[in-house]
């Protein structure tokens, strides 16, 4: 059989398992063993296996994952969530859809300091939907806005899925992260937007809050210090250079940890609770790249990426559909895995046909976060959805999946944009020297 | 008995959790003893990159039986769902036999490149840090999510309620 035949049948193989509740990192592993075994012989396909695991686990470039997750939920551990939730509610709470928009801004920073969606939808949703429940916000509306409000943490940075794409694509961590900031800002400002036209259409559903005075607003700052400390230490010192991608995040988790320890929020449990939380998360991270690795090298010898990209790019139609339809798969498949697996699945097959069509691999990056973002969301996989549901029982899932929508429309929106003006995600890493 | 055989994988899991938590920690405090050293007081850690890698393979590792014991692994869980209760046993039957299967293969192979780490003697690169122990360490750690997949494999034939 011939080496493309294999990974034809490999790529099924893998579908299969997918389909049959196998875990997509060993999934991976294991159709990556079997088939390099295939190619090359047992024993080397061994060797294989073993070295990707050691090598992958012991990777100093990946160590900036457990990292910044560690920031994440020391972050959440330490209280920062909730003050940065009060202070956007004292600015805007008042206006009609206030208390919406007050969520949406609070997600946006604390995707600032967290890098998974998962985590900031879950961690707004606990504060802000009994909010909104107390000043009868609408519940199709308070709950698909903290779902899709929440996938701004994969695109502000830090950002584990382009960690992720960084690692797998060998591009840079810090100008990924750069590239991130302004489409997550634009993200931010199309979903207030989203709930602003919503409400002004039936202003029922976002009722506004009460009224507070410039004082109580001035005073409610003091709560985005701590979070833009830590975001500008962080993040700030990779854009600056000070600092490389791990260095960044173990002085984010670092500065997280000291913030709730000064505010006398972290207690033994709390702070058990969130390194354990880390340590789960980045295992289930690391081990689905060690997963890829495996595969990727049975890819590599079966050379469908290359036969791929080699065939893309000579068809007589524009770079741009061909584009179109990798987003379009990615669409797809956000129907059906998370945005993480669906990442590390496809890149191996994807990026190089990228690279063979001259595509900006940074702008691609983002572009690949954006529409994962929507698998976020859409049923029937939506994590985001189901943390929600988790959050709210009493909401319908179908309710909430209803809520979506109009935010779905607004990142197409958005991925249209980033397609039409790539500067948005290339303008910041371009300043950046390294 | 299975009951005793999941109450001993959990008690197993949550003491490597610890060791793994306590290794993702240090990663963290070399790295800030090292930022902070060499930024403010022009003082390097020696060996500060060394401690974070091998760090990164025991709080991975032994993480592994827990972070499969709460389902944190990402699965699709979508077409499974549709299928019929007794077809759905049978395949996570299967699917559990073929994870167990990979991870003897891990832990026999990465007790290979341990040995063979100690027999060439492999170093860190700045502090010289023997790397066998870490290989041996790492499949040693995969060793509960064996008995994990074993013990939910039992209990999946068995017709236990499934997590």
């Amino acid at each position: 059989m011939n080496p493309t035949t294999v990974g034809l049948i490999g790529i099924a193989l893998l579908l299969v398992l997918f389909l049959l509740r196998m875990p997509v990192a060993f999934a991976m592993a294991l159709v990556g063993f079997g088939g390099f075994a295939l190619l090359t012989s047992p024993a080397a396909a061994l060797h294989l296996l073993s070295r990707d695991v050691y090598d992958t686990f012991s990777s100093y470039p990946l160590s900036v994952i457990p990292l910044f997750i560690l920031m994440g939920t020391f972050a959440f551990a330490s209280g920062i969530s909730q003050r940065l939730y009060k202070t956007t509610y004292t600015w805007i709470g008042q206006y009609r859809g206030g208390l919406t928009m007050a969520t949406v801004f609070a997600c946006a920073g604390f995707g600032a300091i967290c890098g998974s969606s998962t985590a900031t939808a879950a961690t707004m949703g606990k504060i802000a939907l009994p909010e909104m429940k107390k000043y009868d916000y609408d519940d199709t509306l308070s709950t698909g806005t903290v779902a899709a409000a929440g996938t701004l943490g994969i695109l502000i940075p830090p950002s584990t899925v382009l960690i992720v794409y960084g690692i797998l694509t060998e591009e840079s961590i810090g100008k990924l992260f750069v590239a991130g900031i302004l489409p997550g800002i634009l993200m931010t400002i199309l979903f207030a937007l989203t709930v602003a036209v919503l409400c002004w259409r039936n202003p029922a559903i976002g009722p506004p809050g009460t009224p507070t005075s410039w004082g109580e607003k001035l005073k409610a700052l003091t709560g985005i210090i701590e979070a833009l400390l830590l975001f500008l230490l962080a993040i700030g010192g990779l854009f600056l250079g000070w600092f490389s991608p791990t260095q960044a995040g173990a002085i984010g988790a670092g500065g997280a940890l000291l913030i709730g320890l000064v505010r006398r929020k972290l207690t033994w449990g709390t702070f058990v609770d969130a390194g354990k939380a880390a340590i789960r998360t980045s295992c289930m991270v690391i081990f689905i790249i060690s997963g890829a690795v495996v595969f990727g090298h049975f890819m590599s010898v079966s050379r469908i990426p290359f036969i791929l990209a080699e065939w893309l790019g000579g068809l007589p139609i524009h770079p741009m559909a061909i584009i179109g339809v990798i987003i379009f798969i990615y669409f797809l498949g956000g129907f059906f895995m998370d945005s993480m697996g669906l990442v590390v699945v496809t890149i191996p097959i994807f990026f190089p046909i990228v690279m063979k069509l001259g595509f900006d691999p940074i702008w691609f990056g983002v572009i690949i976060v954006l529409v994962s973002e929507m698998g976020v969301i859409t049923p029937p996989v939506g994590v985001n959805v189901f943390v929600i549901k988790g959050i709210s029982p009493d909401i319908p899932l179908e309710q909430i999946f209803r809520g979506i929508l109009p935010f779905l429309a607004a990142l197409v929106i958005m991925t249209i944009i980033l397609l039409i003006f790539p500067q948005i995600a290339t303008f910041l890493p371009s300043l950046v020297g390294y | 008995m299975p009951d005793k055989f999941e109450r001993f994988n959990r008690l197993i899991s949550g003491w490597f959790e610890w060791i793994g938590f306590a290794a993702l920690f240090l990663m963290m405090a070399v790295t800030c003893v090292d930022v902070v050293g060499a930024k403010v007081f022009k003082w390097r850690l020696l060996g500060a990159l060394d401690i974070v890698t091998l760090s990164q393979i025991v709080a991975i590792g032994f993480a592994a039986s827990m972070t499969l014991i709460v389902g944190q692994h990402i699965s699709v869980e979508f077409f499974f769902k549709l299928m019929p209760r007794p077809l759905q046993k049978v395949i996570h039957g299967f699917v559990l036999l073929l994870s167990l299967g990979l991870f003897v293969l891990i832990i026999w192979q990465v007790c290979v490149l341990g040995y063979s780490f100690q027999e060439s003697g492999e170093y860190s690169p700045t502090i010289y840090i023997p790397l066998y122990p870490f290989a041996y360490a790492l499949a040693f750690a995969c060793i509960p999510v064996c008995l994990v997949l074993i013990q939910t494999f039992i209990k999946a034939v068995a017709g236990g309620q499934e997590k």
